[in-house]
């Protein structure tokens, strides 16, 4: 008995982190209570005018971004009704409140609440649970966890979407880390925020904040009601509004009164925020990053040669497989796949489905009935009995593939998957008509089973029959015919945006888009001209997909779309990925007009401020030279 | 009836310190320049956090748009007077505004606005709403 206390307690201790409770001064701090702004370094409304970056640790790429970024992109319906971003939010209007949330029986602090006027709820974890993976979706507010340091209380954010530094310009990538130092001295509460965004700086950028308790305030919630025409005027509903490089006329507008501050430091730069730098030093102290971009986003859609999975919403989940999104649809009628990945990773792929439909589908309810007329299976009293005794019912099959293009990674799996499923075709009596085959229905658009059937190419080769699509569209959209697990299952033709086959699959019940090639959020998307890719027809689709998701709150969650890569997104991150494209669309359209070979155009760098998000290692052989040149091309073939 | 209205305004401008702007106006909206539009009100969209007058009127090449014209939340336009029912779709309105900073965009910031069938108005130059 005693080895048996040991050994449980050894694996127990194996189990739980070290971590897991961090360590308590002996009297924590109480940070909870109403607290009113008093001040910070620049002013109570941190909203410089256009083109003042002083301070600012930016590098080229955060510069330009600066520069072009149009702060009309509020109007934008995804955007009118987003809260503060992270860094800008302690300095917002309207106070903070500090809630603390207990546990009953030990009294410990398992998480801080902070609320702002203009925010959702940002809990600090504070019971040692981990970060979430790289795969996983980045809210307004992040993931935080917090461990007290002395009388400090140390906060740390990851997971966080890309949005502003300060209110008129500069921005933020998705990819930056947060941390918060909070200390109370008496009834004052210091903030000292770090951000790190390597994307957009040469080194973390610095701001202090100081709130003072006030028993009397309350801080308030305001409402937003946003729509797609309110705020931007015109008619299209697309519309994203940006400064070409060179456009914006108005960011030196503030230097006209304030005649005495040269341009240079206005500029920013890592080297402009130092004392030494007023000395005319050439030399420079600088602090490092602590955020890796490239590894951090190549986490997101890791080529770990694993299959990792993902609960999105309803039915639906995301499998995370060797680089490569598949999204899953579980319950009664069967398994749907989207997407089947690399032939390498097809028996993990199929473990892994199995694995999820035996756990997922079938597994063994408690019993909430008692005697003979309980539903359930017939014949049985108790259905719990039923399924422990008797043992589950095996799941049910794959029953459709869809392929949202021929790209490799999208149809790989076919053949193993296919044949691992069963799509009762032909029917009768007791089973299916046997001459029919025991395989899975693959549906895709027309072009697809065109591209894999008859290749084009010197050499190219047919993919196998069963690899193949059985069931094809050619039109607008294609409804699957019948509710299948409970839902309406919709694939959109995208016509013409990475290939002439492209689809997304919209799952309308659980409230999932599966975007396939569309959208990736380690790469720009990858345009094949060559099989009738376009970048109009990728906006296009990208703005499908804006049309039919709807945020649950605040522009985040609610629809969720899982990328061709990448880790799980909602609206606000399809349409900051719509911006970029079409920021970029615009601007080698604007270096086109003014007569810019294509060597011209990709020098000028029509990428700079977003290469360092969509042009690392993650995006393999697609560079963004090769992205400038398919949207080049694109532009020409269309002129 | 028209000097009540301006009176509110320019108290609620200058008393509140609720101008809980979400977005930067200064940055939105060429604070150097005024646009003059004339037209029709084809909505008002009296909300949080800021307030918008719909109306179809001309650019400056004569052609029909459709212009969002940003205005003061329901907190800031109720202390001023104006409520939900003050407008009316079709009405014929007259609005100076600032013109957005980005080229080609149909929207301006309120500077002023008149109702000539009525004479009622709103604002004056040096009271926007920023």
């Amino acid at each position: 008995m005693h080895a048996r206390l040991l050994a449980f307690t050894a694996a127990m201790l194996a189990i739980v982190p070290l971590s897991a409770q961090p360590p308590r001064p002996a009297n924590p701090t109480d940070i909870a209570g109403e607290w009113t702004l008093t001040n910070n370094e620049e002013d109570t409304t941190a909203q410089p005018p256009l083109g003042d970056y002083l301070g600012i640790p930016f590098n080229a790429a955060g510069r330009q971004r600066a520069d072009t970024t149009a702060e009309s992109i509020w109007g934008t319906p995804e955007y009118q009704c987003r809260p503060h971003s992270a860094p800008h939010q302690w300095r917002g209007l309207g106070g903070a409140r500090i809630l603390k949330e207990q546990d009953p029986l030990t009294r410990d602090v398992r998480a801080y609440h902070v609320q702002f006027m203009r925010s959702l709820d940002w809990p600090i974890f504070m019971d040692g649970r981990p970060h979430p993976p790289a795969w996983a979706p980045h809210s307004w507010t992040g993931f935080s966890t917090g461990q007290w340091i002395g009388n400090t209380l140390k906060v740390t954010t990851t997971h966080l979407k890309d949005g502003y530094l300060k209110r008129g310009g500069p921005q933020t990538s998705d990819m930056y880390s947060m941390t918060d130092y909070i200390t109370r001295h008496d009834e004052i509460l210091t903030i000292v925020t770090v951000v790190d965004d390597p994307i957009y700086q040469d080194e973390p950028y610095v701001e202090s904040t100081t709130y003072t308790i006030d028993l009397a305030s309350n801080v308030a919630m305001e409402t937003c009601n946003g729509s797609s025409f309110a705020e931007n005027g015109g008619t299209d509903r697309h519309h994203v509004p940006h400064f070409l490089p060179g456009q914006n006329t108005a960011l030196t507008e503030w230097l006209k009164k304030d005649d005495w501050i040269p341009v240079e430091p206005t500029r920013g730069g890592a080297n402009t925020i130092y004392p030494e730098y007023r000395s005319g030093a050439k030399a420079f102290p600088a602090s490092r990053s602590a955020v890796a971009p490239e590894k951090d986003i190549a986490a997101q859609s890791p080529r770990d040669g694993q299959v990792h999975v993902l609960p999105v919403q309803g039915n639906v989940y995301m499998l995370v497989a060797d680089g490569t999104n598949i999204t899953v649809s579980m319950g009664a009628d069967g398994v749907m796949v989207v997407d089947t990945g690399a032939a390498a990773m097809s028996d993990k792929v199929l473990a892994a489905v199995n694995q999820l439909a035996s756990s997922a589908v079938t597994p063994p309810a408690p019993n909430a009935c008692f005697g003979a007329n309980c539903p359930g299976s017939w014949g049985w009293a108790s259905p719990y009995m039923n399924a422990i005794i008797s043992s589950p019912a095996p799941p049910k099959p794959i029953r459709y593939i869809v392929n949202t293009s021929a790209a490799p990674e999208h149809v790989g799996g076919n053949e193993k998957l296919a044949t691992a499923g069963f799509f009762p075709r032909g029917g009768g009596f007791g089973s299916a008509v046997s001459n029919v085959g025991r395989v899975a229905s693959i549906v895709a658009h027309e072009n697809v089973l065109n591209r894999m059937s008859t290749p084009a190419g010197p050499g190219a080769k047919a993919a196998p029959a069963a690899a193949q699509p059985t069931d094809t569209y050619f039109d607008e959209f294609h409804k699957l015919p019948e509710y299948f697990n409970g839902e309406a299952v919709i694939l959109y033709g995208a016509p013409a945006a990475t290939t002439d086959g492209d689809s997304l699959v919209f799952f309308r019940h659980s409230e999932v888009i599966s975007a396939g090639g569309l959208f990736s959020t380690v790469s720009y998307p990858v345009i094949d001209l060559e099989k009738g890719g376009s970048i109009q027809g990728v906006i296009d689709g990208l703005n499908r997909i804006l049309d039919l998701a709807v945020a649950e709150y605040r522009g985040q969650g609610g629809t969720w779309i899982v990328p061709g890569r990448g880790r799980l997104s909602d609206t606000a991150d399809v349409a900051s990925y719509r911006n970029m494209v079409t920021i970029i669309r615009d601007r080698v359209k604007d270096l086109i007009g003014k007569g810019m070979t294509l060597q011209q155009v990709k020098a000028a760098r029509p990428t700079l401020d977003f290469d360092g998000r969509y042009a690392t290692v993650a995006a393999g052989a697609w560079t963004a030279d090769s992205f400038v040149e398919a949207v080049y091309r694109s532009l020409q073939e269309k002129k | 009836m028209r000097r009540v209205l301006l009176f509110a305004a320019a108290v609620s401008c200058s008393a509140t310190t609720a101008a809980f702007a979400h977005h930067s106006y200064a940055a939105t909206y060429d604070v150097t320049r005024e646009v003059k539009l004339e037209g029709r009100l084809v909505q008002f969209v009296y909300r949080n956090p800021h307030s918008f007058v719909h109306i179809v009127a001309p650019d400056d090449k004569g052609v029909e748009q459709r212009w969002a014209v940003e205005w003061s939340g329901t907190t800031q336009l109720g202390n001023s007077g104006v409520n939900k029912e003050t407008l009316k779709v079709g009405d014929h309105v007259v609005i100076m505004g600032r013109p957005s900073r980005v080229p080609g965009e149909y929207r301006a910031l309120m500077l002023t606005l008149k109702r000539p069938s009525d004479g009622f108005a709103w604002g004056s130059a040096g009271q926007q709403v920023d």
